[in-house]
């Protein structure tokens, strides 16, 4: 079993902060293919350009798609931006 | 030469009248005869440099006497609003510029709310402020007209109650009619790190621009008039909606700007160990700060002039209402993290409080943070003591010690004056010279970004060549941390000209992407476009020269092409360069802290990176080369001449 955690803003879409998945997934690709049947069209959103994968609180900046998951895994969905002070 | 005689060779050879539809005026204001010239920003220069800071620029470059010294009332205070400023969606900036009284280099610095918008609803797009007011004064700027006014009245008003006075005294209504540029007592007091402000939080922050207008003794400009469509080549209207839609549209301001702004930033930062902690001596904080521990303190959300995003946090500590620091502006993420882990705070409600503070006292949140988190960790290491705080205990997350520091800070007042000098404090005898190796500053500006850029190498190059100091603003690769867009090389190819390692700690290719940030950014400046909303800072999708070039035709009926307007970022760069040079800088000035390169990061995914001295010197190299600077870090001699032609005066 694998809990996906969702920022704010796509929560309120899916209705909950929180998903978790018993389907049997190896990687984060599968893991987009699960959570696209799962809510239509959420598959497009986890592929935003905005959104980096976290599995248990490390933060993946590349070769995302191939990272193997494991059952207990903990994944999160993180904005990425930048700020400033003019 | 004296600087007026400057001013005056330099308008004999300026046109009297605009050059294209919506050219404002450049105003010369002589503060002490008190006395306003006008003139226009000549077309080959606007070609080279366009507006805003590109031709603050090509007035610095022209009337700064590097003889002098940055608070000498002889160098100018040069204000500018960029080309499309208050014409366009999301283009309401403008650019500050002078000799930097913090850190010795090009001061250039960047404000939105609403003042550049309505400086340019005057007809002005730049003023040049010199000579010392005999008096404090006030610029009031109102149909087209710039009156001077008796400041006395306002000396020793921070940030709330002066704009509370104003509004009383001037009429009008902020946001709506009335708007101004203002230092409180930190600027009075020449405080480096102070900001001139304009908005309750929105300030141009960088380099001590408070100090140097403090030195002019010009407390403020306030600017008043009804907004107005302006008269353009061709409709544009149309042409800006499709911009808002491209805006509203764009993931990241969904997302993320609209509803929570860039206090988003902190957690992936805390994951990656990369959040600067401790002045640096750490990576990683606590997960307290994350911006849903806002969520309860956030009444709304504001915004800069005829902006759809509105990416400005608003605050409410629902205090008790006399409280003056209960509520406010912010804190955006520079703030969080410089006044959150960078000085070991870990309470949201006092990271939120001391920005009410650093806002009401006109403070540079990044620099003042920075020089509060140096004096901690020289604390820490015994290079100084009680004797040299007044009996200070600088302890790592003393929020109230740091509140009443902020305050001695403004008014110079004891160890106060010690952070009132900033970077500086070692050149001012406060600390001992080994206390620069502790100082987290680049060409002697206090780091921007409260990231910590071991991990992140095209993140560290553009801080090391940001021609204002250590600062992100002009060319961080944000996507650099995108994962969507390191997995997909050739889509990250077509965005940076060329091939970019997809690994954030590799250093192939990484000059590539800082040239082209750094030429778009530049642009975004000079027309007016907030970096938040600008192609490549926080997505792909956002507006970027396609659609600026698009929209200069529009509104100028200048004909310009994107190939066009990335060669104006890169002369954009040139010339700071030049001034740069004039003022000491060369290659020894692009590096990067001590720290960075001799002590690894110890936690997190990226435990023991550090930047490699020989790999950053050979990237240095090629991104010379690439931006056709000799490996001295200067234009070289045929772009040189050709720059030189354009800006005259030789």
């Amino acid at each position: 079993m694998i809990s996906v955690r969702l920022p704010a803003s796509l929560a309120a879409e899916a209705g909950t902060d929180t998903l978790t998945i018993s389907d049997p997934v190896r990687s984060i690709a599968d893991l987009i293919e699960v959570l696209d049947r799962r809510l239509p069209g959420f598959g497009a959103l986890f592929d935003d350009a905005l959104f980096n994968f976290a599995v248990n609180d490390e933060m993946l900046l590349h070769r995302v798609r191939d990272r193997t998951l494991a059952d207990g895994d903990r994944v999160e969905l993180i904005p990425t931006i930048s700020g400033g002070a003019g | 030469m004296p600087l007026r005689d400057r001013v005056a060779r330099l308008l004999a050879e300026l046109p009297d009248r605009p050059q294209y539809p919506t050219q404002g005026a450049t105003a010369f204001v002589d503060l002490e005869r008190r006395a306003v010239s006008r003139a226009y920003t000549p077309l080959p220069v606007v070609r080279a440099l366009l507006a805003g800071r590109g031709a603050n620029m090509f007035y610095l470059y022209r009337l700064l006497d590097e003889s002098l010294e940055p608070l000498d009332a002889e160098v100018p205070l040069i204000f500018g609003s960029g080309v499309l400023t208050g014409i366009v969606p999301s283009a309401a900036r403008g650019n500050a510029t002078s000799w930097s009284p913090e850190s010795g280099v090009l001061m250039d610095c960047n404000a939105g709310d609403y003042f550049p918008s309505f400086m340019k609803m005057n007809g002005f797009d730049h003023l040049v402020l010199y000579a010392r007011s005999p008096e404090w004064s006030l610029l009031h700027i109102r149909d087209g007209e710039i009156a001077f006014r008796d400041a006395r009245p306002y000396l020793g008003l921070d940030n709330v109650d002066l704009r509370a006075r104003v509004e009383a005294d001037f009429g009008g209504t902020w946001t709506r009619d009335l708007a101004m540029a203002s230092i409180a007592r930190a600027g009075e007091n020449l405080v480096l790190t102070s900001a001139i402000m304009a908005g309750p939080k929105s300030c141009y922050a960088r380099g001590g621009p408070g100090a140097k207008m403090g030195a002019l003794r010009l407390k403020a400009i306030v600017v008043q008039g009804q907004t107005h469509d302006f008269e353009t080549a061709q409709p544009y209207k149309g042409y800006n909606r499709e911009i808002a839609q491209k805006l509203l549209a764009t993931s990241v301001v969904k997302h993320a700007l609209r509803t929570t702004g860039t206090p988003f930033l902190y957690k992936p930062s805390r994951i990656l160990g990369a959040m600067g902690t401790k002045n640096n001596q750490e990576t990683t904080w606590t997960d307290q700060l994350d911006a849903n521990h806002i969520d309860p303190y956030r009444p709304g959300m504001a915004g800069c002039f005829r902006c759809p995003v509105n990416c400005r946090p608003l605050n409410d500590l629902k205090t008790d209402p006399s409280d003056r620091y209960g509520r406010g502006d912010g804190p955006e993420y520079v703030t969080l993290g410089k006044f959150g882990p960078n000085i070991g705070i870990d309470r949201i409600e006092s990271v939120i409080r001391l920005n009410n503070v650093c806002n009401d006292l006109g403070l540079d949140t990044a620099s003042t943070g920075s020089a509060i988190a140096w004096a901690m960790e020289l604390f820490q290491r015994g290079m100084i003591t009680n004797r040299e705080t007044g009996g200070l205990d600088l302890r790592w997350g003393d929020a109230a010690a740091v509140e009443q520091l902020l305050f001695m800070l403004s008014r110079r007042e004891g160890f106060g004056g010690v952070l009132a000098d900033g970077a500086r404090a070692v050149e001012r005898g406060h600390y001992p010279p080994e206390a620069l190796r502790y100082r987290m500053a680049v060409k002697g500006l206090m780091q921007s970004d409260p990231h910590d850029a071991r991990i992140l190498k095209a993140f560290a190059l553009g801080l090391a060549v940001s021609t204002r100091g250590m600062d992100h603003l002009r060319n961080r690769v944000t996507l650099e941390i995108n994962a969507r867009i390191n997995d997909d090389p050739a889509f990250k190819a077509t965005l940076y000209g060329g091939p970019v390692s997809a690994a954030p700690t590799a250093y192939d290719g990484k000059e590539l992407a800082v040239r082209v940030c750094e030429n778009l950014f530049a642009v975004g400046d000079a027309v007016g476009m907030c970096r938040f909303t600008t192609k490549l800072f926080n997505s792909p999708s956002l507006p970027g020269l396609d659609q600026f070039a698009a929209q200069i035709g529009n509104v100028t009926g200048l004909v310009t092409e994107p190939a066009d307007l990335d060669r104006v970022g890169l002369n954009i760069m040139g010339v700071e360069r030049l001034i740069n040079r004039r003022l000491g800088v060369g290659r020894q000035d692009d590096t990067l802290p001590e720290r960075w390169f001799e002590e690894p990061v110890t936690v997190g995914a990226y435990a023991g990176e550090k930047i490699d001295r020989q790999e950053f010197d050979a990237m240095l190299s090629r991104f010379y080369a690439i931006s056709n600077l000799t490996e001295d870090g200067v234009p070289q001699d045929a772009w040189r001449r050709e720059l030189e032609q354009t800006l005259g005066g030789l």
